[in-house]
């Protein structure tokens, strides 16, 4: 329809924050090439139209992480989305979860101090080398394949749209990633549900719809810490036994 | 007091919720109003062991993980969909997640599971109802359709997330445990069916209303029923 003659409409966000007080959409006219992903028809942009456009990208292999943007509306890495797969008008936009340092570039530091404030490895009290099966660490592996790109903290309702104290899916899968490791002595559901808002999430599962490295964030990392939450916190027998288990082994399970 | 108990989702004005509340009232009074007498070795599974368990079977679904992402989406609208378009959902609108009120009550849902678990063997024992009622074996239509609805309702409660957790999920350590190798086999095979939990839960709702209609077409007398198999002795 729109996509004549091999042509295609990109419509690129434009705002630099201490110019203007509102964003807008400029819009060029780029040639289709076969293969090309929506990095190519900016880099296209930037390099025939405008030199002007801010944009992040790095690897351009969808290992990275830094070329992620909100294409039609939905959160995804620019090198990753054929320009075949979205018609004919491409509407590209930072992801407007995190604060904007200029056009379709954003500030996303804020993951890394919440990252950091995440309790960190730490190891039971036996003797190193460590012997771990393979079985063990495999659970938390899937977690590791994580390019921190933030397309599930962008997408997440609950951090764009509501102001609580989730810390949102990236960080919950970091969490879980720990738990689950079977060298680690910590129950991070704990700080999850009374300091991180864990309860705020409401299971809608987008966070694990737009994950590039198709981590099941919901199913394998949020699911599993709500269930051990509710261990914790809501199952009057679990938290029986826990106490029981507590006082058998006089452990701090914090 | 009451403000504890109801959560702001539940207080703002929404059509779509008004609508669920009243179809679900409206199902629950025909199934009420109307019950399904046993016909010829058939029980309705809305009244097998007794239409007293449709409570815990509701709260089972209500709970439930792969339903709650379904009615946060289209009911609640928090958010409607993944595009971040049109989205409707902001800071006006109030938002509690599972942290308030009766929502608190989905962090229970493996006590739930356990009532469904429980409910589980009466399927079953239809099943061995419809195709022994005479007295020798007699293999119906409806004995098939009755023994899909029972395997896609074992396959849907047991591919629950809590079940998984259950069964292994909150371990950390198989390999430190007595049996250890096993239990993460048994873990892996429900974490493949897990996978499709989704499906299952539309897939077993879906099926159990249309062997509700199947049998309640048995009882007005729509010829539907054949018989496939029969052993006699």
């Amino acid at each position: 329809m729109l996509m004549e003659k091999n042509r295609i409409k990109i419509r690129i966000y434009r705002k630099d924050p201490e110019k203007d007080a509102k964003g807008y959409f400029q819009e060029f006219d780029v040639p289709v090439e076969e293969g090309m992903v929506v990095l190519d028809a900016v880099n296209y942009v930037t390099e025939h139209y405008d030199q002007t456009i801010a944009v992040r990208w790095n690897c351009k292999a969808a290992r990275c992480g830094s070329c992620a943007a909100e294409i039609n509306g939905m959160p995804k890495l620019m090198c990753k989305t054929r320009i075949d797969q979205l018609g004919g008008v491409v509407s590209i936009e930072p992801m407007h979860a995190f604060p904007l340092v200029k056009d379709l570039v954003t500030d996303v530091n804020e993951n890394y101090e919440t990252e950091r404030a995440m309790p960190e490895f730490t190891p039971k009290e036996e003797k190193e080398p460590w012997i771990i099966d393979e079985m063990d660490v495999l659970r938390s592996q899937e977690f590791r394949k994580c390019i921190e790109c933030f397309l599930c903290q962008d997408v997440c309702h609950v951090i764009r749209d509501h102001t609580t104290k989730y810390i949102g899916p990236r960080h919950v899968a970091k969490a879980a990633s720990l738990d689950m490791h079977p060298a680690d002595s910590l129950d991070r559901s704990k700080i999850l549900t009374e300091e991180k808002g864990l309860g705020y999430c409401n299971v809608t599962k987008c966070c694990q719809e737009v994950c590039p490295e198709h981590i099941k964030i919901t199913d394998n990392a949020i699911i599993p810490e709500k269930e051990r939450a509710a261990d914790g916190f809501y199952d009057p027998i679990m938290m029986l036994i826990g106490k029981i288990k507590k006082r058998k082994n006089g452990k701090n399970v914090e | 007091m009451l403000n504890k108990l109801i959560p702001k989702e539940l207080l703002e004005k929404n059509i779509r919720l008004y609508m669920f509340i009243i179809l679900l009232a409206v199902a629950a009074l025909m199934l009420v109003l109307f019950p399904v007498p046993e016909y010829k070795g058939y029980i309705d599974p809305f009244y097998s062991p007794t239409i007293l368990v449709l409570p815990f079977v509701g709260l089972y679904r209500l709970t439930c993980y792969a339903y709650r992402k379904d009615y946060n989406r289209h009911i609640f609208k928090h958010p409607i969909a993944c595009s971040v378009i049109g989205r409707l959902d902001d800071n006006k609108r109030g938002y509690t997640g599972e942290t308030s009120g009766i929502f608190k009550i989905e962090n229970l849902h493996r006590y739930f599971l356990y009532s469904a678990i429980a409910i589980l063997p009466f399927f079953y024992y239809d099943l061995y109802i419809s195709m022994f009622y005479t007295g020798s074996f007699v293999l119906r239509l409806g004995s098939l359709i009755l023994a899909t609805n029972a395997v896609l309702i074992t396959l849907y409660v047991f591919s629950c997330h809590s079940f998984r957790s259950l069964i292994g999920g909150r371990k950390d350590c198989f390999s430190c445990m007595h049996g250890g190798k096993s239990i993460k086999r048994v873990y892996d095979s429900q974490s493949k069916i897990n996978a499709h939990h989704e499906t299952l839960a539309w897939a077993s709702l879906i099926f159990i209303i249309f062997v509700d209609l199947y049998i309640r077409a048995l009882v007005a007398g729509i010829p539907i029923d054949h018989i496939i198999f029969a052993l006699v002795l």
